[in-house]
This record gives structure tokens, C-alpha cells and sequence, in this order.
């Protein structure tokens, strides 16, 4: 193990409390020199957006000229403009990608935790997509979308559909076509975290529940999905914050349309800000996109009961 | 997997108990055998999934011509043509475009990992006022939503004065700044640097500081090399990250000479729409140093996104 255990790095931090060197004026300026070039850059480019962010929010601004206070007129406009709306119901839409996404790797990371030979190429290939750019992988599936294309000659041979339609240019069928994109490109990262998850299971726990005869199913019931909850909680955050927050698939393969029909709430911020220019309109809609996701982190963490496993 | 145990014990007193448990075992293989196969099945079937679509795409990629969006398992002809209409680069300046992301790749890395690797320092092995506020005003950093970064970003960027046309050659150089400069603060970067100090032993340091070294001495003689593994597995990791970007670069970048691979391969999709073939030719071309990168360094990935998640 490289990683410490949390009683070892307390142990070191002790150990530097007693023998460690002295706090002089000196070591606090060479301290913050270590830090400056990070802090800096943290501040300029994490930290001012928070509060400039929230502050353009009521303001009129298209970076020329500064500012100006304009109160709640962005959030009045925002309430009037539909295509916020229909931004925001695609987003809250996407969220039906979490559920998925989920079952679906902790199925996969179980299926490539069995010790079985080549397992290694399976795991891999589950990960390639991961670390492809959205650049590529949204043109890939755009090219497998097209009406005479792979994606439509295996729905028509599995039976589920009779003629071919080009998904994405289909308002009803094209923000599903881009979730799958999502799905796709998501279940190798969230495999690896579940595979994380699944091995740090003492294995004793398992056998002994097969030795006093608890059938497969009880104990992926009763020991696996409980020992799993932490990383549970950890991954359905961070997929349905990163839903809420869709755009790269969206750019990339439809723009928002056709007919508006994979518009998001993200993607309306960016058409506000770098389409129309108004930067202060764009920043409420990412105000409340902001508010949106921190209410569903809180309604997320309750669900999974903080993440204890033995809650 | 328990139960032959006990059994096989009984058998060297009772000969029918032997036949049983034989028997036992034969038919548990069997089933294994079964559930063995039944997973390599569904195995290969997600592997299928995973891969096919990049499969597609490099085999279309080599048609010469034919009907391009067709499912296909092997192409229905050879040629590199689409191959040589990027290289020559007619309408996109393609070894512009892999050098802009050479550039951009080498000095984000450098920065974002030597940057992180400074700051940990201090946080994990000195001691000075004001340390644990820095460190939890981080950790406060990452989880607060931040969706206007986009919009307050790109402003901080213009009143940086970092997008200036007056000067050809600094312009170059302070929009390649601009392209990097808002990602290099890593906040997962800083805590799984620091997660790695921390597992050094103190009496290393406090050895060097007797022997009268300078801290960045120190840095780059006992913790730079003791923290090798993860600073690779961050290199990667931001390796990877720093290629496959290509929103903030369009939406940064005046001069469209200096877009990276990854969003100049948008623009060929723009402007090469009469041969998508010739797009697929770019696509491969773009994946393929990020295959490279993953085929080596394959388990700095795994540990590099479990350690960002416990961190």
C-alpha cells in the first residue's frame, strides 16, 4: 500500500507537531512561496468566478464595457424565456442517465471483479471511451446515428424498429440518442470506481454469508450493495451533477436541436454568453443551475444515508 | 468453493463419501464451466459495444469510396487517399493543429503538475500559520458548483489582455496562454500529490534540514523522487485532459491556426463535410497518441481516478 492509512498520516502529523521544523517567520514565507504560483492561479481562475460569477448574475454585462447593476431583471427575463425552460426540463431529463448508469457499471465492475483469464483486455476495453475526447466521440456516434448507418441496421435487426430514422435529426428520439452517447462513454469510469468499491469488501464477509447459506442473491443483497454504499454515493453525485450539467455531448453532436429538443440548461448559459453576448443573463442561468445541483447533491446524500456503510 | 474442504476430510475415513464428493465437484465445475462461458459471452458482447463504433470509423476511414455510413465488418476497399487529404492540410492546417497541441499539451502539464507538486509540500510537511485554512478553503473550492467558470473566465481572459492582437508573436504566445492558463490550478492534482508526501517519512526531511538543505532542495531531492508513481499517474492523467480539451480553445482562441487537434477536428467536420471520410481520417488521427498513452501507462489510470475520488 503507497496510499496511507488515515492513522498514519495522524501519526506523521504528530510526529511534525513535536519534531518538525520550528514556525519562524522564515519557513511561514518559504511555506507560501511553495504555494504562490498555485494560489494564485486557484484564485484568479476557481475562487473569483464564484463571487464575479454570482455578482453578473444581476448585472447587464458584455465583457467591453463594465457592469451594470440591473437587480433581478435577468432572473425576470429568464422566468419569461421558454427556451430556459424547455433548457431546464432537458437537463432535469438527463438525470434519468444516473439510474442507469449506475446499475449498469455496478453490473459490469461485478462481471470484471470475477477472476477470470483475460479479464484485463475486458477492462481496458470498457475504458477507452473514457478517455477519448468528446470531440471524437461525439462525431464517431453522429457518423453511427445516420439513417443508413450501424446504430439503425441493429435496431431494425433486433426487430425494434421497422423503418430507419435519422435519431438525431428526430425530435423525439434525439435527446435519448445523445444520453446513450453519455451512458456509453461514462460506464468504463464509474466501472473502475465500483471495482474500487467492490475490493475493498473483506471477502470473509462474503463466504462466511455463503457458508451459513445465504443463496447469490442475498449476498449481493445483504453484503455487496451495503459494503458498496459509500462508492454509491460518490458516483450517483457525480453523475447527476455532471447530467445537470450536460454540454460537451450536446455541442458537439446536435447543438441543441432539432427544434430545440436537446437544448440544456448549460447549453443555454453558453449560447447567452458567447452566441448573444449577454454575459450577465448567462450568469444567472448558471446561478440557478448551481442552486439546482447543490439541492440535488443534499437530496442525493440523504438518499444514500451519508454514504455509511452501515447505515 | 468452501464445501469440498470438509468433505474431501470425511472421505479418507468413508469410501462412498469420496464418490459423493467427486461427484460434487464434477458437477460444480461443470457449472462453473457454464457460468464461466455465460460471462465471457456478455464479456465480449459489452466489449463489442465499447469498441465497434472506433472499429467503424477506422475501417471507414481507409474506404476509398462506397456507401460511407453502412454497417460493416470489413471495408470495401483499401486507400489512404482521405489520409493524404488531411496531411496535405488544404483546407485545415493539420500539423499546425498537432503541434498547437503538442505546445499546449507540454506546457499545461508541466505547469498544472509542477505547480501542484510545489504547493503540496508545505501542506503535507510544514508547519505555518494559516495551513489547515488554506486546505480546507480547497477542499471547500471543489465541491462548490461553479457554472458560470465559463463566462467569468473567458472575461478574466480578455481583461488579461491575453486575446490583444497588436503584436504577431507575443499574440501567439499569450493566446497558447490563454488556452492553459485557467486549468493549471488542480485542486485533485494538490490532494493526491499531498496524499503521496505524506506517506514519506519526516525523518528524511528532518535528516536533510540538519544537513543544512535548502526545503526546495528538499522538494526535489527526497519528495519529487519518493513521490514518483503518482506524479506519472497525474502527468497522465492532465496529459490526457490537456488533449482531448477543445471547448475552451474555440471559444478562446482568435486565430483558429492555433486550435489544438482535438477542436480543429470540428472544424474540419465544418469545413470537410463534402468528405466525412477524410473527418474519420482526423478522428483516428487524434485517438491515437491518447491509445499510446493509455496502452502504457494502463494502471496509473485506475490508481490515478480512485485516488482522485478518496482524496
Amino acid at each position: 500500500m503507497t496510499i496511507p492509512t488515515r492513522r498514519e498520516s495522524r501519526r506523521e502529523q504528530h510526529k511534525k507537531g513535536s519534531s518538525g521544523a520550528k514556525v519562524t517567520l522564515r519557513n511561514t514565507l518559504i511555506a507560501y512561496a511553495f504555494m504562490l504560483p498555485f494560489l494564485i492561479l486557484l484564485v484568479v481562475y476557481h475562487t473569483w468566478p464564484v463571487f464575479f460569477g454570482t455578482y453578473l448574475a444581476f448585472t447587464k454585462y458584455n465583457v467591453i464595457s463594465p457592469p451594470q447593476w440591473v437587480g433581478l431583471d435577468n432572473f425576470r427575463e429568464l422566468a419569461q424565456d421558454e427556451q430556459f425552460w424547455s433548457g431546464l426540463r432537458n437537463s432535469l431529463k438527463y438525470i434519468l442517465v444516473v439510474p442507469v448508469i449506475q446499475v449498469l457499471s455496478i453490473a459490469v465492475a461485478m462481471l470484471v471483479n470475477r477472476p477470470m483469464k483475460g479479464i484485463g483486455f475486458f477492462r481496458t476495453a470498457y475504458y477507452v471511451p473514457v478517455v477519448t475526447s468528446f470531440a471524437v466521440v461525439g462525431l464517431i456516434w453522429t457518423w453511427m446515428y445516420q439513417q443508413e448507418g450501424p446504430v439503425n441496421f441493429v435496431l431494425q435487426a433486433l426487430g425494434l424498429m421497422k423503418e430507419p430514422h435519422s435519431l438525431l435529426n428526430n425530435p423525439f428520439t434525439a435527446l435519448y440518442a445523445v444520453m446513450f452517447v453519455t451512458l456509453w462513454k461514462g460506464i468504463g469510469y464509474y466501472m473502475v470506481l465500483y471495482l474500487a468499491g467492490l475490493q475493498a469488501i473483506a471477502p470473509e464477509l462474503e463466504e462466511a454469508a455463503v457458508i451459513d447459506g445465504a443463496t447469490r442473491l442475498q449476498v449481493f443483497w445483504n453484503v455487496t450493495l451495503p459494503g458498496l454504499r459509500p462508492t454509491i454515493l460518490v458516483c450517483s453525485l457525480l453523475s447527476t451533477i455532471s447530467a445537470i450539467k450536460v454540454f460537451e455531448e450536446i455541442y458537439v453532436m446536435t447543438s441543441g436541436g432539432p427544434a430545440g429538443s436537446t437544448y440544456t440548461a448549460l447549453f443555454y448559459t453558453y449560447s447567452r454568453a458567447f452566441v448573444d453576448f449577454k454575459f450577465g443573463q448567462a450568469a444567472a442561468g448558471g446561478l440557478i443551475i448551481a442552486v439546482i445541483s447543490i439541492l440535488f447533491g443534499l437530496v442525493n446524500f440523504r438518499i444514500t444515508r451519508g454514504g455509511k456503510a452501515d447505515a | 468453493m468452501l464445501e469440498p474442504q470438509p468433505l474431501q476430510r470425511r472421505a479418507a475415513t468413508a469410501q462412498e463419501t469420496a464418490h459423493v464428493a467427486s461427484g460434487l465437484r464434477a458437477r460444480r465445475k461443470r457449472k462453473n464451466l457454464l457460468i464461466n462461458s455465460f460471462a465471457y459471452l456478455v464479456l465480449g458482447l459489452i466489449a463489442l459495444i465499447m469498441l465497434y463504433p472506433f472499429y467503424w470509423t477506422l475501417i471507414t476511414s481507409f474506404e476509398p469510396t462506397g456507401n460511407i455510413y453502412q454497417a460493416k465488418l470489413w471495408p470495401s476497399g483499401w486507400s489512404i487517399k482521405n489520409y493524404v487529404e488531411v496531411f496535405r492540410g488544404t483546407t485545415v492546417p493539420f500539423w499546425r493543429m498537432v503541434l498547437n497541441s503538442v505546445v499546449i499539451c507540454t506546457l499545461g502539464v508541466t505547469f498544472t503538475v509542477g505547480f501542484a507538486a510545489l504547493a503540496a509540500y508545505p501542506l503535507a510537511k510544514m508547519r505555518f500559520p494559516g495551513r489547515d485554512l488554506i486546505f480546507y478553503a480547497i477542499l471547500t473550492l471543489m465541491v462548490l458548483p461553479n457554472e458560470a467558470g465559463l463566462i467569468v473566465n473567458y472575461s478574466t481572459t480578455v481583461n488579461l489582455g491575453l486575446l490583444r492582437q497588436d503584436n504577431p508573436v507575443l499574440n501567439v504566445l499569450a493566446q497558447y496562454a490563454a488556452v492553459v492558463l485557467p486549468g493549471m490550478a488542480s485542486i485533485v492534482g494538490l490532494f493526491l500529490i499531498r496524499q503521496a508526501y505524506l506517506g514519506i517519512p519526516m525523518e528524511l526531511i528532518e535528516a536533510a534540514r540538519i544537513d543544512g538543505a535548502k526545503e526546495l532542495t528538499i522538494w526535489r531531492r527526497v519528495m519529487l523522487p519518493l513521490a514518483l508513481p503518482t506524479i506519472v499517474a497525474f502527468s497522465i492523467l492532465e496529459f490526457v485532459a490537456y488533449w482531448n480539451s477543445f471547448l475552451w480553445a474555440r471559444i478562446v482562441l482568435r486565430d483558429k491556426e492555433l486550435l489544438p487537434l482535438s477542436a480543429g477536428l470540428l472544424e474540419l467536420s465544418g469545413t470537410f463535410s463534402t468528405n466525412s471520410r477524410a473527418v474519420m481520417a482526423g478522428a483516428v488521427l487524434t485517438i491515437i497518441p491518447i491509445l499510446i498513452v493509455f496502452a502504457f501507462g494502463q494502471k496509473y489510470f485506475m490508481k490515478g481516478i480512485e485516488g482522485a475520488v478518496k482524496g
